[in-house]
This record gives structure tokens, sequence and C-alpha cells, in this order.
């Protein structure tokens, strides 16, 4: 039941070749092998994390001939997006008139985004969900999620793909703007209290170098995690500059 | 090889939405208008389809870490002569075809389309959120769902159609997804951008041609997909050539693991 959208490590698919630069690296144990559980008890998953600082190349386990992408570099992003009820988001149209969550309903929203070690405010997000589908069976809802996050003067990225309110899941980076021009990727959505706080590890390629200021060691998702109150209020030293609101 | 035609439960549909549709001259739904079928043969020579030189796009793309960044994008023989890399880096340029067929079944409660625009003609406004199955080009797999919205950006009274900004995702269970943007007219076939996607589809670029047979019930899209690692066989093989009758085997549609569905397949 391994996860395919792991770009890196997982057990039985696409196999590593780290560079020797790498520093920490654990196993994420696949996406889906807790299939059922409540998404915030998964936290076998969510203590190990990855530290690619370098070359990374996923080579499909089943073959046997050289990759057909030639090594591309992978930087690793972490943040968090913090829905602080300040926004006025959600917005949940129930344009589908129906009680139950169904086609039809649209959700705008726009929430706070902080780096991925809390202690700094960096943006927002601000998009749309489109409904898809309730799931009974999961007690949640299918949506797809069309939405951008916003980093200051750096710049944007733009995000599609699904989004599940009882699982993690993979969405695609479809572009950005500034230091993100070029982007190209996936992103792993972990939700850690719906709808208010996710986890959002960032696997770029096609940019260079990302400053700094952007990189960190994330503290480790978990329901609990909030930004420091210097970041919540952000103060220059907490925040980017000219952090976008 | 076609596939002789089942008992058409979808014939049902399509009257009863032909009935409604002739009820009101606005066409009340992008749903309730049948085109013609577009029958177009399938074409194998996908570089025919490529606006740009796969060359150039590579070199423009893949340029992060060149001084290529720093330049111009225009086209000039200078990008051409440095886009000339190792063979490992042309591989980028590899387009791989996938062909899908995207069948709504009514079981979805598929498309919701929203008249927001309070107009009885179709007008900018109005939003068509759907989801419909997802089923292989051989039409033996059930694959997974697409979901995603359309915008009606205008209706085209000559044409008698209307036309659509199209934002979707295609979702192949375990393999990950294609998000897709671009434009979706009623009465002809579009090419859409493949904007991204996630597992094995990660990192995509390129372009997907969208061939209506039976709006908005049988679409057959062929992907010319970049950036990639090549595409699980599962995925691949000679899709069934589009045609009125197209219908999906019934295992597939049953979708019984293992051989007549992919692994977790979307639902």
């Amino acid at each position: 039941m391994a996860s395919l959208r792991s770009p890196s490590l997982c057990n039985n698919l696409p196999s590593v070749r780290p560079s020797n630069k790498l520093v920490g690296l654990h196993m994420i144990s696949p996406a889906r092998s807790h299939r059922g559980s409540p998404f915030f008890s998964n936290k076998q998953q969510l203590r190990s994390t990855i530290r690619c600082t370098d070359q990374i190349s996923a080579v499909p386990a089943n073959h046997s001939f050289p990759s057909s992408r030639p090594a591309s570099k992978v930087q690793e992003m972490h943040v968090y997006e913090i829905n602080e009820l300040d926004r006025s988001s959600p917005a949940y149209l129930r344009l589908s008139q129906k009680e139950v969550n169904s086609l039809g309903d649209l959700v705008p929203f726009t929430n706070k985004v902080y780096s991925g070690d809390l202690q700094k405010r960096l943006g927002i997000t601000a998009g749309l969900c489109i409904l898809i589908q309730h799931v009974p069976e999961k007690n949640g809802d299918r949506y797809e999620a069309i939405y951008s996050m916003y980093f200051g003067e750096y710049g944007h990225l733009s995000i599609q793909g699904p989004y599940l309110t009882y699982e993690e899941t993979y969405l695609a980076v479809t572009g950005g703007s500034g230091v993100f021009a070029g982007a190209y990727g996936q992103v792993k959505l972990q939700q850690l209290v719906f709808p208010f706080k996710i986890f959002y590890t960032f696997y770029l390629q096609g940019i260079p170098d990302l400053p700094e200021e952007l990189l960190c060691t994330p503290v480790p998702p978990s329901p609990e995690v909030e930004p420091t109150l210097e970041a919540k209020a952000g103060q220059p030293h907490a925040a980017l500059n000219n952090y976008t609101n | 090889m076609v596939r002789p035609s089942l008992p058409p439960p979808t014939s049902l549909f399509c009257t009863s939405f032909l009935a409604m549709a002739t009820s009101s001259s606005s066409l009340a739904s992008p749903c309730f208008q049948l085109s013609p079928s577009t029958r177009t043969h399938l074409s194998l020579a996908p570089k025919s389809f490529l606006p740009r030189s796969p060359k150039l796009q590579a070199s423009i793309r893949r340029s992060s870490q060149s001084t290529l960044a720093t330049r111009s994008r225009s086209i000039s023989p200078i990008c051409f002569f440095f886009a000339k890399k190792p063979p490992s880096d042309s591989k980028q340029t590899k387009v791989q075809e996938l062909y899908v067929y995207e069948f709504n079944e009514r079981d979805r409660g598929s498309p919701a389309y929203l008249r927001l625009s309070q107009k009885e003609l179709n007008s900018l406004g109005d939003l068509v959120p759907f989801s419909n199955k997802l089923y292989s080009g051989n039409l033996e797999k059930r694959l997974g769902i697409t979901a995603g919205i359309c915008v009606l950006i205008q209706h085209v009274p000559e044409r008698n159609g209307d036309r659509y900004e199209a934002i979707y995702s295609f979702y192949f269970g375990d393999y990950g997804h294609i998000s897709v943007q671009g434009v979706h007219l009623t009465h002809e076939d579009t090419f859409l951008a493949v904007t991204g996607g996630s597992g094995v589809f990660e990192g995509a670029s390129g372009q997907v041609k969208l061939q209506q047979i039976i709006f908005p019930f049988k679409l057959f899209y062929t992907f010319y997909l970049k950036g990639i690692a090549d595409l699980p066989k599962e995925l691949l093989g000679t899709p069934v050539p589009p045609s009125p009758d197209v219908e999906p085997t019934p295992v597939a549609k049953a979708a019984e693991p293992p051989h007549a569905a992919i692994k977790n397949y979307t639902r």
C-alpha cells in the first residue's frame, strides 16, 4: 500500500540515491499505511522528517535502465498554514443547496502562512476549494483545491490538487513568481487540526537556491503547534519584509 | 478494435436531457446540448501539435543553474546553441502520450450548474463544478476520476455552444494526479495546459487534447506529457478509437480488481 507519491523515500517504490550531504535522513512510512485512522494520530509519519539538502534523484525501483529524468535538484521547504479566524475565512458557499456537503459547494479561503519553525510570519494562502464529494465512510470530504501561497517580496507559489479532510495528500506546484518563478514539483499537505492548522512540505524544482530566510528546521507537526507570539504579531524580526497580509 | 455497443443506459439520460434542453433555446445547462460527435482520427505524431521546439522549451525551463536564467527568454540562436546538452538532459524533452476516457455515468451528482449570473442565457458568472469517472484508453481499466470546475466565459450562438475556462485534475489512484487548465469549447476539440502533477506525474508539463465524443457524457483525452519518468505500463496501451458507441467494459465499470481497476483507484 505504499504511496507512490513520496518523492523520495518509500518502501517499495522510488528509491533514492542520496548525496553525501544528506543530513538526518529517515524513512517516511507510506502515506496510506494508516488508512482509516484519524489523521492526527499518524504520529509515526509525522515524527520523521527529511532533510534533503542536495542532489536527490528519484529512481523508480523497478526500472533496470537509467531514469529518463536527469537528476534535478529538489529543494524542500516547510511552512505552516494557520487559520486564526480573523480573515472571515473560509466562506462556505453552499451553492448545491443541499444539507449534506455536495458537488456545487464552493469554499473560498485565505489563511496565514508561517515558516516551518513557526518563528516567522511569511504571508498568506488564498484560493478556492471546490467540494467534489462527501465521503461518509471517512466522515470527511474531497475537495479540488486551487490556490496560491504568498511570501511577501519573495513572490508566490501556485498549487492545484486534491484536499481530503481525512488524510494527507500531495498537490501539484503549478508555478510561481519572484524567487519561485519556473517552480514545479509537488507539495505534501498534512492536516493537523481540521481546518485550522496545516503543515506543508514543498518539493520544489526548477528554481535557484531558495533564500536562507525561507529555509529552517521545522517544528514537527502536531495538533498543539502554535506560532511564536512575535510571529503572530508580525514584528519586524519575526516576519518577512512586507509580508503578505 | 471497436467495442460492440452495449444496451445503452446513458441513452435514456441523453434523451431526458435533450428534452430538457429543447425546452429552452438558451440551453439551460452546458450538458443539455449535444454537439455533433467530433470524430477525429488518432494522431500518433504528437510533435505536430507542439507549438514550440521542445529543445527551446527545455533550455528555458531547466536553465535555473545557468546564465540563461538571466537572459531574455526570446528565442534566439544562442538559446538554441546552449540547448545542446548531454543526452540525459535531452530526455527531458521526451514526450509521452497517455490516453484516457472520461465518462459521466450520472451517479456522482455531476455536473452542478450554478447559474450565478441569474440570466436565462448561459452567461459569465455561471460556474460548473464537476466530477466524472476516468477509464484507460483501451477502456479495460477504471483509473479514477476527474474533479474541478468549468467557468463559463461566453455563450457562442453562431456555433450553438459555450466557451469555458476549465481548471481540473485527473486522479489515477496511487499513481498520483495531473492538473490541467485551459479552454473548453462545447463545439470543438481543444488543447489544455498540463500545469503539474503528483506521484508518477510529479513535475509534469505539456498539453492535453480534449475530444468530445458525446458532450458532456463521453470525452477522450490525449496527454502529451513531458518532464516525467517513464509512465507505468499499466497506464499505457493502444486506445480504443473514439466513437459515440464506446463504453467501458462491464468489468471496468464494476472496477473489479486487480485486472479491471488500478490499485486504490480514485472514487
